[in-house]
């Protein structure tokens, strides 16, 4: 019975190629509705990235949709690491932003005090 | 010479075959400069996590290229590798911004106490200062109550100096008494500062006639208004007026009213 398990197991890895990458592409979307949030859309870079791994996730799911998984899988990976670099980039901008906010707060208040 | 030729062909072509490992596509020499450039940056001091995060990106590109060559999936690992390196590039960065926000929000916070400690020093000073012309004023006319009669008008604060203290009868020659008298006053009003101009009224007592009276009211004024300029006060802040008996203080029918009605009132007229 055991034995009959793990043969029909190995039968349908191969037959059937790599699974659906679901889990993966979820944590995609989630990566590029994260990158969304934090501002990737209104700083140039950021938006390129954001831009690419949208472009890659509509890849990824037609070729799942062509059986294709393996190759969905890498474009995945592509789509995770642009929108992760978009999110980085959008939280580096604002992060420069409200530091020179503050700097220019600082500026004002030392005029006035002046 | 041919034949040396021969053999150098020979090796080349013995080189190029026989150079099994095939060259490294674009997105690994791109990835391989990427991750060079991040890990000089400051990412290995305000985003070591992520710099190694890109390091075994590009480890995994490399072994990939090692094992599968120039293949698609070598260039996806090298393109991740590239993004990672980047990434650990923006995460530096973004520490950098933050720290620069922490270090400016302290010398904000820092500013703000400055101001705060300088303008309660300000008020300090202020108060002290008014406290001591407060002191000065009442000073002032503590003395002057001493040699005049003072009393607070709508027209200012009229000093009264009577006119027995003042002058001889029928004279407008200022007593010897009378000059160390308006000095004090001069100096009491000069203390008091802040007013606008003076006035100085003569009055007499109702004997005698109107036009006398008016006459030796008005040069008993200009004796004390030239009296007081020559103690500092400015000619152009000081007028002379005389009033004659048009306004008594006291009842002429007495002589004790009459030696009132006898009168120099200086009127310090205020700032508006």
């Amino acid at each position: 019975m055991r034995k009959l398990c793990l043969a029909t197991v190995v039968l349908a890895t191969a037959c059937g190629g790599a699974a659906v990458p679901q889990e993966t592409l979820t944590a995609a979307k989630a990566a590029v509705a994260g990158a969304e949030v934090a501002g990737a859309s209104s700083e140039p870079k950021a938006a390129l990235h954001l831009k690419l791994a949208k472009e890659q996730l509509g890849k990824a799911e037609k070729l799942i949709a062509d059986g294709d998984n393996e190759e969905a899988s890498r474009e995945i990976d592509r789509a995770q690491a642009d929108a992760d670099l978009a999110f980085s980039l959008a939280k580096e901008a604002t992060a420069k932003k409200e530091a020179s906010d503050t700097q220019e707060q600082l500026e004002r208040l030392k005029q006035h005090s002046k | 010479m041919n034949r040396s030729f021969k053999i150098g062909s020979l090796l080349a072509i013995q080189a190029l075959v026989g150079c099994s490992t095939p060259l490294p596509p674009q997105e690994l020499l791109q990835a391989r400069s990427a991750y060079n450039a991040a890990s000089k940056s400051q990412a290995s001091q305000l985003a070591p996590a992520q710099l190694d995060t890109a390091k075994q990106a590009l480890e995994k590109a490399e072994a990939t290229f090692k094992e599968e060559g120039d293949e698609p999936v070598t260039k996806d690992m090298a393109y991740i590798a590239n993004i990672r390196a980047q990434i650990a590039v923006a995460e530096a960065g973004r520490e950098q911004a933050s720290r620069n926000k922490v270090k400016v929000d302290h010398d904000f916070r820092n500013s703000q106490l400055d101001a705060l400690d300088s303008s309660k020093t300000a008020l300090e000073a202020e108060k002290k200062a008014r406290a001591e012309a407060e002191k000065a004023r009442k000073a002032a006319e503590a003395s002057l109550k001493e040699i005049a009669a003072i009393k607070e008008e709508s027209r200012g604060v009229v000093i009264t100096l009577s006119g027995s203290v003042l002058f001889a009868t029928g004279k407008s020659t200022l007593l010897p008494i009378a000059q160390e008298k308006l000095s004090d006053v001069a100096k009491a009003i000069g203390d008091q500062g802040g007013y606008k101009s003076l006035l100085v009224e003569g009055h007499t007592d109702s004997q005698g006639s109107v036009d006398k009276n008016q006459q030796l009211s008005l040069q008993r004024a200009q004796a004390v208004r030239s009296y007081l300029i020559t103690q500092g006060v400015p000619s152009d802040k000081i007028r002379a007026e005389g009033i004659g008996s048009s306004r008594p203080v006291a009842d002429n029918g007495t002589a004790e009213g009459r030696a009132n009605n006898r009168r120099v009132e200086i009127v310090v007229e205020p700032n508006k």
